[in-house]
């Protein structure tokens, strides 16, 4: 997030485009209640009518994938309204002309061919967030798992760039990020084209500086994508070390991970549970949960807060940094033998210029935001307050694509996927939680009533669905949650394995799957039948 | 904590679901959590938590954890190992690849729910150990 989470509750315009918030991201949604409480306006764009999109004030029903060609649609009217922030734009952008031209063909009605979103509702929401003072934008995933994810942020920070709406309270670009981890995950350096601290990989001066600390010079060119290694396997990857991910039932396209993985000639999984992925590994070392470990995350808005031990983990189960190490020293590799998460982290600080600022024991009261370029900083909780890291904010010429698959006569619905409240990812966690369990016992297909008719579907009734890659049978639930023409599952339950359908495509820069749009046939079927992938 | 005492203890910790990261207080006895208290003192949260992180964490006394190593034996079933077999076998195998097939053939996963610390390992294992960058971690799906 550009701006902390503190700030969900200023805004006077909220902007939320392919996040279901009140389920995946609850407590932060209670902060943006605060702010419609004080009079705040909101614009929700979603395929689905979730809750979100029943708070809000002006609620654009988007076909999925079709992001980009609202956001422009946007952009377009924000300028012929005389909206753009002139003085902003002159002080802190670059390419504004450029933009104007290529906005010119994209007009509201130009939008509205693609998206299904009314030309007049798509100026209202153009001009309601142009014209307020504070404006933020808040999304998920379902900005970014498209193969035009890249174009749909860019998109997004075209919009706050014409506004001005960066670097204030109130404002911002603002990811909410779905894992506890998923930010210091990256912000460790576990990416490919990436050191710790998010120093690139291909810079001379970044391979010098960690041969050093390492004692190993690492190559220079990027690595590949998981996405890419999964593709590889059995032909140029034949190893892998898996940690803490069921790869098999959160990855798009199952059939065809399940057997990247078991073409691999050494796959060793690090678990709490036998997961279906830690099923297929040569070795599963267990691991110690949340509970009963020490370390740190860092949340959605680059909070560094720690997390501590207060149960034993059972039997012989280790901590993760524990186990990694020492595979490690039975491999001979010096600088691995760690006898604490304390010198990790702060190895992890010293090497980072945006934790330079911190160690362990500064860490210990959660206060900081990153960047901490220096002993004795703040931390920034709002970014870009002053300027851009990269001088200049850029507009980027982005263009409306389809998606991967469309649908068609064979395959004549649009399937898109997301969390529920109650269920967290593939449920290694809350399936084994038994109060949730009776909360959310199974899985169901959020159907349209009208498209339930036209496929001779009944609500409580089984369904076979069916996308270009497989089938999953699955309980149908009629509801007008879902608009006409798009279903709705999660991917969280192992026995309707909805990633057996996803798959169709990715992102060409971040290699992210398109999950959110897969085109889909439905019939009717007396009973289920098919319980796996296999 | 002696596990046999039955006094109650409290610890300070973030939720382990989603990335908002909300600060709650684990509240155990006898080595169990018997539930936790939102922290309203929480940075992200301020005393709010949703179903799961108020509710969801019986799963970690699930008498499904994974308790001890685990091997692929001859016959293609997994069974218990020590620490010493199970770490060796690890070992073992990323070496063998890495000797049949170059360091290119070796790739790390790491967690978006474990510590920092463990995906900082995570990328310095494949980084010491091959001279790649062939690490990444699941922010992609």
């Amino acid at each position: 997030m550009s701006n902390p989470l503190a700030d969900m509750e200023k805004p006077d315009v909220i902007f939320c485009i392919g996040t279901n918030m009140t389920e995946a991201h609850p407590v932060a949604a209670t902060r943006l209640k605060k702010a419609l409480a004080r009079g705040a306006k909101m614009i929700v764009a979603d395929p689905r009518r979730i809750r979100l999109a029943e708070m809000a004030d002006l609620y654009l029903p988007i076909r999925v994938g079709s992001d980009t060609a609202l956001l422009l649609g946007m952009a377009h009217v924000i300028v012929r309204e005389g909206l753009a922030d002139s003085e902003f734009i002159a002080a802190r952008t670059e390419g504004y002309e450029e933009l104007v031209d290529h906005l010119q063909e994209k007009t509201p009605e130009w939008a509205e061919s693609i998206t299904g979103v009314p030309a007049a509702m798509i100026e209202e929401a153009a001009i309601l967030y142009g014209s307020s003072g504070k404006a933020a934008i808040y999304y998920t995933l379902g900005i970014t798992e498209h193969i035009c994810g890249v174009e749909n942020v860019q998109s997004l920070c075209n919009l706050a760039l014409l506004t001005g709406n960066f670097g204030r309270e109130g404002t911002g670009v603002n990811p909410m990020r779905g894992q506890n981890n998923i930010q210091g995950a990256g912000d460790s350096g576990a990416l490919p084209n990436n050191y710790a601290g998010f120093q690139p990989v291909d810079d001379a001066a970044n391979q010098a500086k960690f041969e050093k600390a390492y004692g190993r010079k690492v190559d220079l060119e990027k690595g590949i994508t998981k996405v890419t290694a999964l593709d590889q396997c059995g032909d140029r990857i034949f190893a892998m070390l898996i940690d803490g991910e069921n790869t098999v039932v959160s990855d798009p396209d199952q059939e065809h991970c399940i057997h990247a993985l078991k073409s691999l000639e050494h796959l060793v999984v690090i678990d709490i549970f036998l997961t279906e992925t830690a099923e297929l590994a040569d070795v599963v070392l267990p691991a110690a949960s949340w509970a009963e470990t020490d370390g740190n995350f860092v949340n959605t808005e680059r909070r560094i807060q720690r997390v501590r031990k207060a149960v034993e983990p059972p039997g012989e189960a280790r901590p993760d940094w524990w186990i990694i190490g020492r595979i490690a020293q039975r491999m001979g590799m010096s600088g691995m033998d760690y006898d604490s998460p304390v010198p990790i982290f702060n190895e992890l600080c010293e090497l980072s210029p945006i934790y330079q600022g911190i160690d362990w024991d500064l860490a210990e009261g959660g206060q900081y935001q990153w960047p901490i370029p220096y002993r004795g900083h703040p931390g920034t909780p709002r970014l870009h307050e002053d300027g851009f890291i990269n001088g200049r904010g850029k507009f980027s010429f982005t263009d409306y694509r389809d998606p991967a698959e469309t649908i068609d006569e064979d395959y004549p619905l649009w399937l898109t996927t997301g969390r529920r409240l109650e269920s967290y990812h593939t449920r290694t966690q809350t399936g084994r939680s038994e109060g949730i369990n009776d909360l959310l016992p199974e899985e169901t297909l959020e159907v349209h009533p009208s498209d339930a008719a036209r496929f001779g579907l009944h609500d409580g009734g089984w369904a076979r669905m069916s996308s270009r890659r497989g089938a999953v049978d699955v309980r149908v639930e009629t509801t007008r949650r879902s608009p006409q023409g798009t279903v709705f599952a999660s991917f969280s339950f192992a026995d309707v394995p909805i990633n057996v359908l996803t798959g169709s495509g990715y992102d060409p820069i971040t290699h992210t799957a398109e999950l959110k749009v897969c085109p889909v046939h439905v019939e009717p079927i007396a009973e289920r039948t098919r319980l796996t992938a296999d | 904590m002696n596990a046999t005492t039955s006094d109650t203890k409290t610890t300070r910790t973030i939720c382990g679901y989603c990335g908002v990261g909300c600060s709650l207080d684990l509240v155990t006895r006898d080595n169990r959590i018997i539930a936790v208290h939102p922290a309203f003192d929480g940075p992200a949260n301020q005393g709010a938590l949703c179903v799961k992180g108020q509710f969801a964490y019986d799963y970690v006394h699930h008498p499904d954890r994974l308790t001890h190593p685990l091997v692929r034996d001859e016959a293609g079933q997994l069974r218990r190992a020590s620490w010493d077999e199970a770490l060796q076998r690890a070992a073992l195998g990323f070496k063998n690849v890495e000797q049949k097939h170059g360091r290119h053939a070796v790739y790390g996963v790491a967690s978006g729910r474990t510590p920092s610390e463990a995906n900082y390992m995570m990328q310095k294992f494949i980084r010491v150990g091959f001279g790649t960058n062939y690490i990444d971690n699941c922010s992609r799906a």
